[in-house]
């Protein structure tokens, strides 16, 4: 994509509603590497947490986010009160309000059907690839084609890999240790991006007060150490900033 | 109570993905707000990664020294650092804990 003649050619021909969707779909299959085994892992997971096959499935259209319906799969299995999985559930889950606040100014202009479709399609992965088009393509004015495309293959890939894993899991001996999946999985998505200071000290807080959290009632350990974590990467973040500012 | 938990969970889910797109949220998030957040996945992960690996899923003891899956684990950070790549870290850290375990 170089020379004056690509660049001249973009106010002849904007990308139609059917070209925006088929580019967001483009845009998402790399990432099915990512998203394929780990809707396989989960539907594993789900039937071996005692979880049914009914609720295994549903979970995945219902929650729509991998790592909370981990979550919630292993803290049902081992007993928690509904309170705390519920919480524990939606503090996972609050980071989309990020997302939502950052992609909100190309489509708040939709109608409500519209932003209702493509909020529920708005997950870590069909939201990195879009908001990428939005701010670098065309301001074509089918651009929210684009994470329908995106967020459609990332929806169909997550329930089909599921059913899958469902599948899969009834078969697999117990021995096979593959619940330790899940923390393999989680370390694949928090190696790579742990960059800063302060994102080092998110982690090894939040992991030392997961580990002396244990005793506490409820399980509740997950909601003080991810909390906890949180709160020492923000002090840490802004303790670096105004080092930077002072320097 | 179940499906309750998962409805609610699920409705709680949609409003944090739903709700900036609206007219009625036309104010920005503040902005210590946003550095907060930026932190939920590491802090959530990391919570979740230490206990699985560093307490044994049978006996409920922690370990350190002698722990197959800490050294499985250590693996597939290295891996993931190098491929950035979700299938050949969990290839590679169940791999280590399967020769581990085969061989002890």
């Amino acid at each position: 994509m170089s020379g004056a003649r690509d660049t001249a050619d973009v106010p002849a021909k904007a990308p139609s509603a059917v070209d925006e969707f088929w580019q967001g779909v483009r845009d998402e299959l790399p990432l099915m590497f990512g998203v394929i085994p780990f809707g396989l892992v989960f539907g594993v997971i789900g039937i071996e947490s005692g979880l049914t096959i009914v609720q295994t499935i549903l979970m995945s259209s219902i929650l729509f986010g991998g790592a909370s319906q981990v979550v919630f799969a292993q803290l049902w299995a081992a007993g928690v009160p509904a309170p705390i999985v519920g919480s524990s559930v939606c503090v996972i889950n609050i980071r989309h309000v990020l997302y939502s606040a950052s992609i909100a100014s190309y489509l708040k202009h939709l109608s409500l059907g519209w932003r209702f479709l493509l909020g529920y399609l708005l997950t870590d992965e069909a939201y990195a690839v879009s908001i990428r088009r939005f701010t670098n393509g065309y301001p074509g004015k089918f651009q929210h084609f684009h994470l329908l495309g995106s967020g459609s293959l990332l929806w169909a890939s997550w329930q089909a890999s599921t059913i899958a894993g469902v599948v899969v899991g009834e078969t697999i001996p117990e021995s096979w240790s593959l619940t330790f999946a899940i923390p393999l999985t989680f370390i694949a998505i928090i190696a790579p991006i742990m960059r800063t200071r302060a994102e080092l000290a998110a982690a090894v807080s939040a992991g030392s007060l997961a580990i002396i959290g244990q005793p506490l009632p409820w399980n509740s350990w997950l909601i003080i150490a991810a909390l906890g974590g949180i709160a020492t990467g923000w002090l840490v973040h802004r303790h670096d900033n105004a080092k930077r500012r002072n320097q | 109570m179940i499906w309750l938990i998962m409805v609610a969970t699920g409705i709680f889910t949609f409003g944090t993905r739903f709700i900036m797109l609206n007219r009625v949220a036309e104010r920005e998030l503040p902005p210590w707000l946003v550095e907060a957040l930026n932190f939920v996945p590491i802090a959530v992960l990391t919570a979740i990664i230490v206990p699985a690996v560093l307490i044994d899923p049978v006996s409920q003891s922690f370990s350190i020294l002698d722990n197959q899956r800490l050294f499985a684990a250590l693996i597939a950070v290295t891996v993931a650092l190098i491929t950035r790549q979700v299938i050949t870290t969990i290839g590679a850290g169940l791999t280590t804990l399967w020769i581990l375990e085969w061989l002890v």
